[in-house]
């Protein structure tokens, strides 16, 4: 028998183990994940609302404060706020 | 919209990749998307097996489930030069060789040597010896190839692809995938020839 024969036949035999499968479950789970990182528009509406109120309330909170202060918050405020949110997004992605 | 519907009259199955895709751009079409995913969830998977081996394969459907989710968050940025099956492919094969490397550190699940050694009631007890060995050496050969061998031997000896499924899956013309399983075959028959085993 040739050597590339004898080699085929040698990894059909070393190869025989069990296939794996997909689980049934798969497309459900992968449009899950995809579903989530979207709002839906009352979601959306809800946020918007949430981020005005919000500001409102921070400037009204921060009214009596001095420029300094005011700058110190947000410097420290901002970054935080965005290295939150990208870890929130990053764990909804599954990165 | 559920996934098997209507979309400006022929429903999604009947569409190509393209207009799938264009859909899930521009009108955020979820079914659209699982189209896709249908699609292209058994291909992406049995190629992350390929790269993953029998002894990570637990981890090819996390894989399968990143690539489509990366996919998802990348599909404008995908020009339309190339095949979208490429396109995704090739993610896949970058993704899988990530999880390989991360995976290595740790403890195979079961290892390729314990998948080959099914006892045979056909040998006596030396015979069968020399014969898990021979598989063993093998399959430890097999994952000193390169990627591109190993996922090519591993899609036609393991998964039973055919020769356009792997030119496919590797994004490369059929001749190519005939020219890496032989050159393997080879270089197998070779890396045995120096372990002291005989092919034959």
């Amino acid at each position: 028998m040739h050597d590339d024969e004898v080699m085929d036949q040698l990894l059909r035999d070393a190869m025989a183990a069990d296939v794996p499968q997909l689980s049934p479950a798969f497309g459900a789970r992968v449009m899950r994940r995809v579903r989530r990182r979207r709002l839906k528009p009352t979601g959306r509406v809800v946020m918007a609302l949430y981020i005005v109120v919000a500001a409102a309330t921070a400037v009204w909170l921060m009214r009596d404060l001095r420029a300094e202060s005011i700058a110190a918050a947000v410097a420290i405020g901002v970054p935080v706020a965005a290295g939150a949110s990208a870890y929130g997004r990053r764990l909804a992605v599954g990165d | 919209m559920p996934p098997s519907a209507r979309a400006d009259g022929a429903p999604y199955t009947d569409r190509a990749d393209e207009w799938l895709v264009e859909r899930c751009c521009e009108s955020a079409d979820d079914g659209a998307f699982a189209e896709l995913v249908r699609r292209y969830r058994g291909p992406v998977f049995r190629l992350a097996v390929s790269i993953l081996g029998q002894e990570f394969a637990p981890e090819a459907e996390d894989v399968a489930q990143g690539v489509m989710l990366r996919v998802h968050h990348s599909l404008r940025s995908f020009r339309g030069d190339a095949k979208f099956g490429s396109w995704i492919y090739r993610i896949a094969f970058n993704q899988a060789l990530n999880v390989k490397a991360r995976a290595r550190y740790r403890a195979p699940h079961v290892g390729d040597q314990v998948l080959a050694t099914a006892p045979s009631p056909e040998r006596g007890p030396y015979d069968q010896l020399q014969h898990e060995q021979r598989q063993q050496a093998v399959l430890a050969c097999v994952g000193e190839l390169p990627e591109v061998y190993q996922s090519a031997l591993r899609l036609h000896y393991w998964l039973g692809a055919s020769v356009s499924e792997i030119a496919a899956l590797l994004d490369a013309p059929e001749n190519t995938v005939k020219s890496y399983l032989h050159r393997a075959r080879r270089l197998l028959h070779a890396m045995l020839a120096e372990r002291g085993f005989n092919a034959r």
